[in-house]
């Protein structure tokens, strides 16, 4: 399967790309492993494809006061090899999620977040955290929490004249622990349902804040706070005394439609095993004593 | 990562702002203006330690370019949107789908495929280990399981330390549809284990000539650009180079002439009538600095190649009697070939010549897959009958015709008879074997 013939162009500045995208009819290209089967299925025929590659200052990685700020040319894999990611434990914990190594060699972070994929990882990442995406457009630029920066099925807040040039991840404090869990067919492949859980709880062990976010599992990934269901789940926050509110949470978030890979109630139950689980890893991790377990 | 070269830039931009700039180790590309859509860009690459430069139209992925412009079909095709990981080749360091790459964006990239890898004699510990434990049957998913297996051993968290039961999560960019994934896997796992101070670098990856396929070949759908003409492919060689890597055959073939030494240096020294004696050759253009632009048709059968290219006189030692030629050159069909020919005449016994000829030659696209027994074979043949044919230019003063191309019966029968003895020093081999071990019992 081959593209569409394309106009290309790769600018030097972000003005460049912004001009380039004015119209509307221009995609943006970043590391292309979503938007390239997208073009190869001639499910999308964009006139011209905007290569921000070559625009200086977009691949910056860095610890900026208590964020971790991606720019949006930093590939996946290259976030994965960089001492920061240990900063914001979920990205280690779900990055490795991410397509293949293949994919991550080109996939860019940002790139991740502007598809928006329902079932893709790093959205739900950035929706867990509340992170914060920062959009260039052809009225300057605008800072989105993640939370309203997803709108839909492939739909976000940058307008086809946009630019997601940066993703900014808090950086995780003292007394918090993290956990990711998804199923997939196969590794690589889109979640069938997945988790994402950040725990924090204060020196004497009690739960603080509770935060889960599903992905895979709606047109969007759906973020909740669950400080009262963790705390209500007995002191030992075990597995088993979270998952009959896992499940009532799974019939009131899941909504996506069967497919031939699960039903709607399989997916439900993916979930509210998942979300049990990973609640009571990221709570075990925030506890001082944290002990990482086998499992 | 792999070792690559100093273009790989690392820059660090100082922003007061930031606290901690970690910037991205991440090839910089510079800046190209619009190209619209179905024009033909050039784009220059390096594709197995190789500059080459291309004009492909911006649509055209990295793959279609290896396999079509470079005639390097080892990097295979299946679902072409990024599902099936068989086009897998390492960019810039790291594995990657060569399907979801446009060639337009690996301006200025290290590529590596499959066949820069290894080299059939000197192969890569992972295609050893592949080959040990039945990691292949089909080989259609192969050169994908390669080269996404040594990127995980090369580059991945944990190298060659990674667990064998992490194998199947980490070997899942790549699918497999006949022999199953447990001998690759095995493969992997052995390598993995062979190697704790790290994975061996590609082997192959000297630089060398890759010619193209005549005619510019687009894998255009028709219509869509053969409105702009045929893409222009891979122009005749300018310069002819030296060589890298393993020889695909070597020839050494020692003729007594009959013509006094001095006289055989005359022809050998004379390229025009050097060249009337290579059979099949024909020499179309002198130019500077000892070049000679020419035709060679080599006829076999139903194998018929047509080479176009250059040749370069590099040594020419008068008092020695002894020359020293470069040649290469690539026909329509994708086959690519290149020689380093030394010739050198002594004088022999009875007032004779010994004329020596020693060849190393490097095959590459269809004439590549000839089997090197057979390519050694030919050039054998065509070495002897050009020592007769010098022999009788240097006696006679006129060439024979030879211009036909190499005869094909006498090719033919001279491989056969070769082929012939081949099997019967290998059937006595067996006998020999079987007589010994009987004794032995």
């Amino acid at each position: 399967m081959k593209a569409a013939s394309f106009a290309y162009v790769r600018p030097a500045t972000l003005d460049d790309v912004l001009a380039e995208l004015a119209g509307g009819d221009g995609k943006v290209l970043a590391g292309g492993q979503s938007l390239v089967p997208v073009l190869a299925m001639r499910l999308g025929r964009p006139a011209t494809l905007v290569d921000i590659n070559s625009v200086e200052g977009l691949d910056g990685l860095a610890r900026d006061g208590d964020v971790v700020r991606v720019g949006a040319t930093v590939r996946q894999r290259t976030l994965e090899r960089s001492p920061l990611a240990a900063a914001v434990p979920l990205l280690p914990l779900a990055l490795p999620f991410v397509g293949h190594r293949e994919l991550r060699s080109r996939g860019t972070v940002c790139g991740s977040l502007a598809h928006a994929d329902p079932a893709a990882e790093l959205p739900a990442v950035a929706c867990c955290l509340g992170a914060t995406l920062e959009v260039a457009g052809p009225d300057g630029r605008r800072r989105v929490p993640a939370e309203e920066f997803f709108v839909g099925a492939m739909s976000t807040g940058a307008g086809p004249e946009d630019v997601l040039i940066g993703a900014e991840f808090p950086i995780a404090g003292a007394g918090e622990g993290h956990g990711f869990a998804e199923i997939a067919r196969r590794h690589g492949d889109f979640a069938l349902a997945g988790v994402a859980t950040r725990v924090r709880v204060d020196g004497d062990g009690a739960v603080q804040q509770a935060r889960l976010t599903g992905f895979g599992i709606s047109d969007r990934p759906v973020t909740r706070d669950v400080t009262e269901l963790l705390r209500s789940a007995g002191p030992r926050r075990a597995e088993p005394d979270l998952r009959a509110a896992t499940a009532e949470l799974a019939a009131e978030i899941v909504d996506t439609g069967g497919d031939a890979h699960g039903s709607t109630g399989y997916r439900r139950r993916l979930f509210a095993v998942l979300a049990a689980r990973e609640l009571q890893k990221a709570h075990r991790r925030a506890l001082p004593t944290a002990t990482e377990d086998p499992s | 990562m792999t070792e690559l070269s100093d273009r790989v830039v690392e820059t660090r931009r100082t922003d007061p702002a930031s606290r901690e700039c970690v910037t991205a180790p991440q090839r910089a590309i510079p800046p190209r203006g619009k190209v619209a859509a179905g024009e033909s860009v050039a784009i220059a690459m390096t594709v197995n330690g190789t500059d080459v430069t291309v004009s492909v139209p911006a649509r055209m992925h990295l793959a279609d370019v290896l396999r079509e412009h470079l005639g390097l079909t080892g990097t295979h095709l299946g679902c072409e949107h990024g599902v099936c990981g068989m086009c897998t080749v390492l960019v810039d360091g790291d594995a990657a789908r060569a399907c979801l790459l446009f060639a337009v964006q690996c301006e200025g990239a290290e590529i590596v495929t499959v066949e820069g890898l290894g080299a059939p004699d000197d192969q890569h510990p992972l295609q050893q280990a592949f080959s040990a434990h039945h990691g292949l049957q089909c080989g259609f998913c192969t050169p994908g399981m390669l080269m996404s297996s040594y990127d995980l051993l090369a580059n991945g968290p944990k190298g060659t330390e990674v667990e064998p039961e992490d194998l199947p999560e980490e070997m899942s960019g790549v699918i497999c549809r006949c022999t199953g994934y447990r001998g690759i896997l095995a493969a992997v796992a052995d390598v993995a284990a062979e190697h704790p101070e790290g994975l061996p670098g590609p082997k192959n990856c000297a630089s060398r000539t890759l010619v193209g396929r005549g005619g510019g070949h687009s894998t255009a759908t028709p219509g869509e650009e053969a409105a702009d003409g045929a893409v222009p492919g891979a122009a005749l060689p300018a310069e002819v180079r030296m060589p890298g890597g393993a020889p695909s055959a070597t020839v050494e073939v020692r003729s007594t002439l009959s013509a006094p030494v001095e006289k055989v240096w005359a022809v050998l020294d004379d390229f025009d009538r050097l060249a009337r004696c290579l059979p099949g050759a024909e020499l179309v253009e002198v130019l500077d600095g000892d070049r000679y632009r020419g035709r060679a048709k080599v006829a076999l059968g139903p194998v018929k190649l047509s080479f176009e290219g250059l040749a370069q006189v590099i040594e020419r030692e008068p008092a020695e009697h002894r020359l020293r030629v470069l040649a290469q050159g690539a026909d329509t069909g994708g086959s690519a070939t290149q020689a380093d020919i030394r010739l050198a005449a002594e004088a022999g016994p009875d007032g004779g010549t010994v004329l020596r000829a020693d060849a190393a030659l490097f095959l590459s696209g269809r004439i590549a897959q000839f089997g090197r027994a057979l390519a050694g074979d030919v050039s054998r043949r065509l070495f002897e009958q050009f020592a007769e044919a010098v022999d009788e230019t240097a006696r006679t003063g006129a060439a024979p015709d030879v211009s036909s191309g190499p005869s094909p019966v006498r090719i033919a029968v001279g491989a056969a008879v070769d082929a012939v003895k081949r099997a019967a020093a290998r059937g006595r081999q067996r006998v020999q074997a079987a007589i010994a071990r009987r004794r032995a019992r």
